[in-house]
């Protein structure tokens, strides 16, 4: 049905639905910096003891204006918004906060997010959140190259105040090291060094936006193992089973390795190549079943399962020790009982599984893609993320006793680390009697086959007609 | 329409995979054994003998039988079709 518009009639409709979008959009992007919050106090706590740098800021929130709050903002210096890969806000209960990021007139570099409060603040009181930042790539090894013999030296460059839109009264913060062989650090007194931490503050009244170095070098021989990509299989079947495999490129991005690798001293002495990895652990949820580890040789044999009672622990141990600069990819697969992650009612099937799992302790992923296969059938797919993904579009499988192909739903992010193993839903139809279509299809193959049998027996091929039929 | 997690029952195999190894021999079993009826019949019986209903029986059996066999076959040993 269609109607019929005058052309400028039509012309205001569209006018209208232009200035309709440009009004959802400039809505939900722009915010302003209220001058009415203060940020009492800030307990900061900057983890550079993994290759991940890990900020924790406990911020103690004072509403000092005349209408309750019911957001705030938080800021990320233009210098580490690329390396930002995670940042989460928790409220005094433990709670997760809704996060949004949003855009302030006249910041341009700066990046910004709404943090919107659960229970709007009141004028004059005080609200405790805790921001947890994880940052990849912040830590530099420097020297870029290192013998077999050396440790390991980063640095890492950041900011000794909490970056913030707001007027902070007092700020501390402890940066853990984890180690004693600090080469140098920023020295802005007060601050004090005991064992593995350096505490800085605490700084009175540091005004909003306030950016000064903090620089540490300092030794760190923790794995840098950066998975490259990663591409996560999961297969899922009504028959009570869902397969993962997961293919993984696996890289030591820490200081390159200079000079020969020496197999003898790297075996006599169990020192040698501190910054080098031998094995790393993965852990699997504890349902993993038929767990296999390969790569393009064949069964990596190196390698142990230990069930626990919560998770299965594998030891993977690469065929080379893997240094500075050194890569290896290899694939990890296993299987898991369809009760743990697929939930039906009727024909409507929810499955719920986590985006990606762990690969390494303090992981950083550069791309992660996930792909699931659903059974043949399965229509009106709805996709629910926990954070933004990029979807890819939908494509077609075909693996034993398919006929149409089984949809693929494909999803992909960079940047991921450990804060990002959280739980996709997954919402499809399938006719549970869609079951019967691989059985009757195997069925349906051989009946043809005895079919074939039965009108060849009737056909006759010899050369010349039998000299005598018997009478009946 | 969307139903929550909560209203949803966790999905099991309609037939429990504990018995996927003791199915996939009685059904291929019985399978083979009517297999082996129709081809025994095929060559054994004249042009004049034959009955094109048993034969079509036999074989509807034999496949019925070995086709889900097959299936539970392929399930015991991990491919999850």
């Amino acid at each position: 049905m269609s109607i019929e518009l005058p052309a400028k009639s039509k012309m205001r409709i569209f006018v209208v639905f232009l200035l309709f979008i440009s009004a959802i959009c400039g809505s939900t992007n722009v915010d302003t910096i209220s001058g009415e919050v203060k940020i009492k106090n800030v307990d900061r706590i900057i983890d550079c003891s993994s290759q991940l740098v890990k900020t924790t800021s406990k911020i103690t929130l004072e509403n000092t204006g005349k209408a309750p709050l019911k957001n705030f903002l938080l800021a990320v210096e233009s210098s580490v918004k690329d390396n930002l890969s995670f940042l989460g806000v928790k409220d005094s209960n433990n709670k997760d906060l809704r996060l949004s990021e949003t855009v302030v007139k006249g910041y341009g570099d700066v990046r910004f997010y709404r943090v919107d409060l659960k229970d709007p603040l009141n004028v004059g009181s005080t609200a405790v959140v805790v921001a947890e930042a994880v940052l990849t790539k912040a830590l530099q090894p420097y020297p870029t190259a290192i013998t077999q013999q050396e440790d390991q030296l980063v640095k890492f460059i950041g900011n000794l105040y909490f970056f913030s839109p707001y007027h902070v009264t007092s700020q501390k913060t402890n940066v853990i090291l984890n180690t004693k062989t600090i080469e140098s650090f920023t020295k802005v007194k007060p601050f004090s060094q005991l064992d593995g931490t350096l505490v800085y503050g605490a700084y009175a009244n540091i005004g909003p936006f306030t950016e000064k170095e903090l620089s540490v070098h300092f030794k760190n021989n923790s794995p840098f193992l950066t998975v490259s990509r990663i591409e996560r299989l999961i297969e899922v079947s009504h028959w009570g089973n869902i397969a993962i495999e997961e293919k993984i490129e696996i890289e030591h991005t820490g200081a390159k390795l200079k000079g020969p690798f020496s197999r003898y001293d790297y075996q006599q002495d169990h020192h040698s190549g501190p910054a080098s990895v031998r094995s790393y652990k993965t852990f699997l949820p504890a349902s993993a079943a038929d767990v296999y580890y390969r790569d393009t040789n064949g069964n990596i044999s190196t390698s142990n399962m230990k069930v626990k009672k919560d998770s299965v622990e594998l030891d993977l141990r690469p065929r080379y020790p893997l240094f500075g600069g050194w890569k290896t990819h290899y694939t990890l697969g296993y299987n898991v009982p369809s009760y743990e992650y697929l939930y039906h009612s009727g024909n409507e099937y929810l499955l719920k599984m986590r985006v990606i799992d762990h690969v390494v302790d303090d992981m950083q992923v550069d791309e992660l893609v996930t792909k699931v296969i659903l059974p043949e059938g399965a229509h009106s797919i709805k996709a629910n993320f926990p954070y933004p993904l990029t979807r890819l579009p939908d494509t077609l499988h075909y693996t034993y006793l398919d006929t149409q192909g089984r949809p693929v739903i494909t999803f992909t992010k960079r940047n991921v680390v450990e804060n990002h193993i959280q739980d996709f839903q997954l919402r499809y139809t399938f006719p549970t009697i869609f079951m019967l279509r691989e059985p009757l299809l195997v069925v349906a193959s051989l009946y043809t086959l005895f079919l074939c049998v039965i009108i060849y027996v009737r056909l006759d091929f010899s050369i010349h007609k039998e000299a005598h039929v018997k009478a009946n | 329409m969307s139903l929550e997690i909560e209203s949803m029952v966790r999905h099991v195999s309609p037939i429990n995979p504990a018995v996927f190894p003791h199915l996939t021999l009685l059904l291929l079993s019985i399978g083979i054994f009517f297999t082996a009826w129709f081809f025994v019949y095929e060559v054994t019986s004249t042009k004049s003998s034959r009955d094109l209903f048993k034969e079509l029986l036999l074989s509807l059996v034999a496949s019925l039988f070995s086709g889900f066999g097959i299936l539970f076959l392929l399930l015991w040993v991990g491919i999850y079709v």
